[in-house]
């Protein structure tokens, strides 16, 4: 069958074109490198590994999208682009989990992810010799570096000349985006009128054409799905450049199990259509997030490793974080239509870095983000700040003003806690494998950074001539639960994301953050996964995996 | 607060020939609701619409029908539900002993079941639903009130403001692909926006 498309006409894994036959799949007798999780680092790891001409297999539980068929202009319907099974939440302060901060599916949550495309600043990377508090990564700013330089060249990222904060101050490859939303134009003034610096953002969606694909249109359903094919994302970048370098890609293919022999991995269970394949590779790479990587890595406990593989420090699962991410709504004499445009346009890293004076460390970005009714409306009516529900004749005279609303979005570092983790509970799932357990609360520096930061969002809404109306209570991405660290004793991967235990098994992405910073962190996530590449390409030319 | 829509002429479904096809066919079914349903009986049907109905204030029967379907389609589903707090039931579970817990404060507090009760007296057996202050027997000795309270609140909130008619009185453009949205700064907008003056 022809096919033209140019997102899957790499692909021989999508409807109409997948070979039903699984046991004629092409690395059937195995490959160098299995690759669980078609996501941010799933992605750019298959592409590089591919490009060096390595066997590569990537093992991905959701279907493979085709933005023209399975995307739409709608937030309910699109849901779906998350990871929705059933996860049990405990804790001070449980996680929503899901389309909050999931992906399924080919591309994984860069699917539907704001596009918001930040680097972390040096003290992230030393928290702890630097404020005293979290802890230190094993890596400094000037080993990623290069990395956040690739990556941001390879995908375009659009920005501004100047980007004031941090070691990197720009310029971008691409161009900043413009025009700028009203909402975001707002952001900007306010921020102008109280002495904050702000810019409008660095973006991976483009500001004009780039390898086939069309600059923006300002359609505003980043969060839904790309359908132009603006925004980059690892379903229509990196994954059909991976096939057509000679990587497989299996999707809708659920990977139940990492299978050892002695002291090493030999490869993968995975199921489709209810029946169970095996996929062997000479080193395994698991890139399935925050929650499902420590899942099967302790479901995959055998005598030999009886708390779940490269679990001997207990770290597997522990130290979760997501960014704490309060949203203020401001209603306005005007209207500024939160629908239209990227929703993220402007923000400010004037508060980034510790300052003593505010009572607690670290700090946090905000964002001028747009809304849409269905996000805004349960938002306002169920997630508030104050405990509080929203319904009947108030939130329906609260909805009739939707257009007269501006929103401002915090990303706010939230520190490691090792009681913060992923365990395995007792129900099974469809795959008879145990739900995982995510028990989440709050520390006392998190909740002074949220309170500070809420104050700030207000005198931002205030400085746009308008009224703090809603104060919505929500958290964003999700990091940890692998961390990586030179002690074996306490970290579960080394600097390249090596576990410690086993010598060919590698845990890549969100999942080996040490802490989380305060910014969007899917650019780290690259970056860290572009550096694991080429760390493995050298290692395994030298025979040392 | 607006009491009535700033706009009132317009009509968001009349640029629907613009979308793509897949949206167009999602909205599409929005207006033309069934009314079967695969995992709701007729009496608890009635009693989650009567509530929808207070929840998001408004009486129209196409708008609460497609909600009532919605929420069915939902607990039909053996879609997960993304997250479930330890200690509270499975979405179905949480549903139906939730329905039937309306009923009972209904009848222990009004002497009659929900749906048949006084608009006043409905609002008063929600608010009692939404802080807890219910008797721990029957239904709620089986699942927190709260809870289920915030699940139909989520739900038939969510699926309210993806009707169409929802869209245009709020005066929300919505979906845009493949034309997208030229005019976006401040003041801007394209010519079949919602317009206050309705022109």
């Amino acid at each position: 069958m022809e096919n033209n498309d140019r997102v899957t006409h790499h692909s021989d894994h999508y409807e109409g074109h997948r070979s039903k036959q699984l046991d004629r799949r092409k690395y059937a007798d195995g490959a160098d490198v299995c690759i669980v999780g078609a996501g941010a680092a799933g992605g750019v790891l298959a592409y590089e590994l591919a490009k060096a001409g390595l066997a590569v297999v990537v093992i991905e539980a959701g279907p493979f999208w085709n933005p023209q068929t399975d995307f739409a202009s709608d937030e309910l319907s699109t849901r779906r682009l998350a990871w929705q099974d059933t996860r049990l939440v405990d804790g001070a302060h449980p996680l929503k989990l899901g389309y909050n901060n999931s992906g399924r599916g080919v591309g994984g949550g860069t699917v539907h992810f704001t596009g918001v495309f930040l680097r972390f600043h040096e003290s992230d990377f030393m928290t702890k010799s630097m404020d005293g508090v979290g802890e230190d990564w094993p890596i400094r700013y000037e080993d990623l570096e290069p990395y956040y330089d690739k990556i941001e060249r390879e995908i375009a990222v659009s920005g501004p000349d100047h980007f004031p904060w941090g070691p990197f101050n720009g310029p971008y490859p691409y161009p900043v985006r413009e025009p700028i939303s009203a909402n975001a134009q707002l952001f900007r003034e306010a921020c102008e009128k109280l002495g904050i610096d702000s810019v409008v953002a660095p973006l991976a969606i483009l500001s004009a054409p780039f390898d086939g694909r069309p600059p923006c249109i300002n359609r505003g359903f980043c969060n839904q799905g790309c359908m132009p094919n603006a925004k980059y994302s690892g379903l229509i970048h990196h994954i059909p450049k991976a096939i057509g370098l000679g990587a497989e890609v299996l999707s809708d293919c659920m990977v139940t199990q990492v299978l050892t022999d002695g002291d090493r991995v030999t490869g993968v269970l995975f199921v489709h259509d209810g029946q169970t394949y095996e996929q062997k590779a000479r080193v395994v790479i698991l890139a399935g997030f925050v929650v499902e990587t420590p899942r099967l890595l302790l479901h995959s406990a055998t005598p030999h490793f009886p708390d779940g593989l490269a679990n001997s420090s207990g770290w597997v699962g522990r130290a979760i974080m997501p960014h704490s991410s309060h949203d203020v709504y401001g209603i306005l004499q005007e209207e500024v239509r939160l629908y239209k445009g990227t929703p993220v346009l402007a923000l400010t890293q004037h508060f980034y870095e510790t300052d003593r004076e505010r009572g607690f460390a670290r700090g946090y970005t905000l964002s001028a983000h747009g809304a849409r009714p269905v996000g805004m409306a349960s938002a306002i009516a169920a997630e508030r700040a104050d405990g509080t529900m929203l319904w009947g004749s108030a939130l329906r005279q609260a909805m009739l003003d939707y257009n007269f609303y501006a929103r401002v979005t915090l990303v706010g570092e939230v520190l490691p806690h090792p009681d913060n983790r992923v365990t395995l509970a007792e129900e099974k799932d469809e795959y008879g494998m145990p739900r995982a357990k995510v028990t989440f609360s709050y520390q006392e520096n998190d909740l002074k950074l949220i309170d500070h930061a809420v104050v700030q969002m207000k005198r931002i809404i205030e400085a746009m001539g308008g009224r703090p109306a809603h104060v919505v209570s929500d958290t964003a991405h999700l990091m940890g639960g692998c961390r990586m660290g030179n002690d074996p004793r306490t970290s579960v991967v080394d600097q390249f994301g090596r576990s410690h235990d086993i010598p060919n098994l590698y845990i890549v992405g969100a999942s080996t953050f040490v802490t989380s910073g305060g910014a969007n962190p899917t650019n780290t996530v690259m970056a860290l996964a572009a550096r694991t590449a080429d760390h493995l390409i050298d290692a395994m030319r030298q025979r040392d995996v | 607060m607006a009491e009535s829509s700033h706009y009132p002429s317009y009509d968001v479904w009349a640029e629907h020939r613009e979308w793509d096809e897949h949206t167009r066919k999602i909205v599409a079914k929005r207006r033309s609701p069934d009314v079967a349903h695969r995992f709701l009986t007729p009496k608890e049907a009635v009693t989650l619409q009567t509530a929808a109905s207070l929840l998001v204030d408004d009486i129209r029967l196409d708008v609460l029908t497609y909600i009532t379907q919605h929420v069915d389609e939902t607990l039909a589903s053996p879609v997960g539900e993304d997250q479930r707090k330890v200690g509270v039931p499975e979405k179905q579970t949480l549903y139906r002993q939730g329905l039937r817990g309306l009923d009972e404060t209904s009848e222990a507090e009004h002497r009659a079941l929900f749906a048949a009760l006084p608009k006043e007296q409905q609002l008063d057996v929600l608010t009692r639903i939404e802080t807890g202050q219910v008797k721990p027997s029957g239904a709620w000795a089986q699942v927190p009130a709260k809870e289920f309270f915030k699940k139909m609140l989520h739900d038939v909130v969510s699926a309210y403001y993806s009707h169409p008619l929802i869209w245009s009185e709020i005066g929300y453009g919505g979906p845009a692909y493949p034309r997208g949205y030229i005019r976006v700064e401040k003041g801007l907008v394209d010519p079949w926006e919602a317009k206050q003056d309705g022109k």
